[in-house]
């Protein structure tokens, strides 16, 4: 693993792919000045019943999928695990970028983005709003991801020194790290704690907080095993069957923690009517628990954790019932009793893709000309 | 060894610190305040004919726009919005009908106030909910938080819209006077004053006509406590008022906030330490990957 020789480095063409990337980014970027200028009104539609959107639900499920970078700091720098050495950068770099576009979104997404600043001034921090501590967190956990990538491009501009640095303090960086991720992946659950009686009852328990960590560990992992086998795909290189059946069995730890407290709640709070109801939250719950929690584990804990594509597809399945989370937490399961719906504008639609098609441009830019794999020099 | 050694100490500082600045506690409601103080309404709505001198006082007072319908004609607004800050509503069933009156019910223990990231929205110790613009930042978690569907936005306004919502005259109270709304209305059906003072005449008015009125004070125990309180002949929940409980809203999250943040803040650091010092594998540490 360590000895990887890139094939592809020289490749410096721009291929149709990336043009499209870049000419989606472009518009998204242009959409976006469009929105600061003209307002919400104008460019979403977003409305007193939903004043929150699409947005919102990408940020809440790109967190958790972005949550591979903690998760693989904690199995790599605290827990010992050398097999993942050889996935930090990657996995790090992937936090980076997917945080960079959640501070976008929220930016473009305050209303009165002016004075966004407002959430630093230390007179007015709220420390009881799980907002405020996930806008301080966020903003902590993306510049202590700048220091741990940033010996990704220090090393190609030869700063040895500054490289030398990060790497002593990493067990701070990476810590702290840690418990930032630890604080606001929780606290995304927390922030619908105060929606007691609109957040449909099959979804909200007083347990949301620990559910969305637990959903956060095995969505990151799953990420994070989705990642490495494109990568392993795409570079040719043969699967690391011992690395993926480490993520493997991490992964189902927090599934089945997961799904306990779950069902727990369902039961304890006398909900499992509900989910025998026939409608589309009903349906919804079902479909999120069987495909996105019961399927990945099926998987895990056969015989296919072992094959090169098992974990690959536990991580595709968990990662779509945590979006079924996120989308019913955050905006179906919080509808308010009005006719008006909510679909996303043009606007709305396009800056969100145009953000993430500007991430994965930078992504590939990046592995292209980086080194986001362990050199010899460790070999 | 000493370098885990070293970390773990410098990790359980660093958390010290962290938590020492993190561990002042910040209340939705002010501290030492008696809700039997706080400004107050009581709405009768066995009382109220909709003749809508509350709605346009209010319009008056806070020189809100008149909202038009397709023909031009005003006012005629459906639901509370941007520049409706409150609202008459008739319910129309088979055997009976009553008005209702909608605004900010000004919670004893808000869930807008304790959302709100930056303190925009406050409970001050009069009693009013207030909105300081100068410190939103146009998040509209307040809009969720509220059980009762009331804070809107100026979504039509390109640059800094606010957050509006009744504010219950909070600078008609500083002077002495009483709510627009409720000083203009003609048969008494809104009266303003204490609220410890309201909660007894609509208990004396309940008592006193027992068959008039169901019996129940909405917004006495609901959500905690409310400043803005209803009495009805038909059941509320024909009136659009949701079941509550009586439990304040932002209990379960403030209390969560004060467990996490701490434990979190100081625990996770001392169990890295740990794990760090217990899990150390042969010299890995010394091939950092990077």
């Amino acid at each position: 693993m360590a000895a990887i020789t890139r094939s592809n480095k020289t490749n410096t063409n721009f291929s149709i792919a990336s043009w499209l990337l870049l000419a989606l980014t472009v518009l998204g970027i242009g959409l976006a000045i469009y929105r600061l200028v003209a307002g919400l009104g104008a460019t979403t539609n977003l409305s007193d019943h939903y004043p929150w959107g699409i947005w919102i639900t990408i940020d809440l499920f790109l967190i958790p999928v972005a949550g591979a970078a903690f998760t693989i700091s904690l199995l790599s720098y605290f827990l010992g695990r050398e097999d993942y050495h050889s996935i930090i950068r990657p996995a790090v770099l992937a936090g980076f970028i997917f945080y960079s576009i959640v501070g976008i979104l929220l930016f473009l997404d305050i209303g009165r983005w002016t004075q966004f600043y407002n959430i630093f001034v230390p007179g007015f921090i709220n420390l009881h709003s799980f907002l405020e501590e996930i806008s301080l967190c966020v903003t902590l956990y993306t510049i202590i991801l700048v220091l741990e990538v940033a010996p990704v491009f220090l090393e190609k501009w030869g700063y040895t020194g500054s490289i030398r640095w990060i790497e002593r303090s990493i067990f701070i960086i990476a810590g702290a790290g840690i418990v930032l991720s630890m604080l606001h992946q929780s606290s995304l659950g927390s922030l619908f704690l105060l929606m007691t009686h609109k957040l449909h009852p099959l979804w909200w328990t007083p347990a949301l907080p620990l559910l969305f960590y637990l959903q956060a560990v095995y969505t990151g992992l799953g990420a994070t095993a989705i990642a490495v086998r494109l990568i392993w795909r795409a570079l040719k290189l043969p699967v690391d069957r011992a690395l993926f059946r480490r993520i493997g069995q991490a992964m189902s730890i927090n599934l089945m923690l997961y799904a306990a407290i779950k069902v727990g709640d369902w039961m304890g709070a006398g909900e499992i009517p509900l989910l025998l109801k026939p409608d589309a939250f009903g349906f919804l719950a079902w479909f999120q628990f069987l495909i996105g929690i019961v399927l990945p584990l099926a998987i895990l804990l056969s015989k296919l954790v072992g094959h090169s594509d098992g974990p690959f597809w536990a991580g595709v399945f968990a990662l779509i019932g945590t979006f079924i989370e996120r989308l019913v937490v955050s905006w179906v399961g919080l509808a308010e009793p009005s006719p008006i719906s909510y679909i996303p504008s043009f606007t709305e639609t396009f800056i969100t893709i145009g953000m993430i098609a500007g991430g994965i441009l930078a992504y590939s830019m990046i592995a292209r000309y980086f080194k986001l794999f362990p050199s010899s020099r460790h070999s | 060894m000493t370098l885990s050694r070293r970390d773990f100490f410098k990790a359980v500082g660093l958390a010290i610190g962290g938590a020492l600045v993190a561990a002042e506690p910040v209340l939705a409601m002010p501290e030492g305040t008696d809700p039997n103080e706080y400004a107050a309404m009581l709405y009768d709505a066995t009382v109220c004919v909709g003749c809508n001198a509350c709605t346009n006082a209010c319009r008056q007072w806070n020189k809100t726009a008149p909202v038009q319908d397709d023909r031009g004609l005003y006012d005629a607004p459906k639901e509370l919005s941007a520049d409706t800050w409150t609202l008459i509503q008739l319910y129309q069933g088979e055997n009976e009908y009553s008005f209702v009156k909608r605004q900010c019910m000004h919670c004893v223990d808000p869930a807008c106030v304790s959302g709100c990231p930056v303190h925009a929205l406050q409970k001050t110790s009069a009693g009013p909910v207030t909105y300081d613009k100068d410190r939103c930042i146009g998040c509209r978690y307040c809009m969720y938080a509220c059980p009762f569907h009331v804070p809107r936005f100026e979504w039509d306004t390109a640059q800094s819209p606010v957050i509006t919502k009744c504010t219950l005259c909070a600078d008609r109270i500083q002077d002495g006077m009483g709510t627009a709304c409720a000083e203009h209305c003609p048969t008494s059906a809104l009266i303003w004053g204490k609220r410890g003072d309201l909660i007894a005449i609509a208990e004396k008015r309940i008592a006193e006509n027992p068959t008039r009125y169901v019996d129940h004070i909405y917004g006495k125990d609901d959500a905690g406590g409310t400043s803005v309180m209803y009495l009805s002949g038909v059941p509320f929940e024909k009136l659009g008022f949701e079941e509550l409980g009586t439990r304040p809203i932002p209990e379960i999250s403030e209390g969560t906030a004060n467990i996490i943040l701490p434990g979190v803040l100081v625990g996770a650091p001392i169990l890295l330490g740990m794990i760090r010092m217990t899990a150390k594998r042969g010299g890995w540490e010394d091939t950092w990957p990077l």
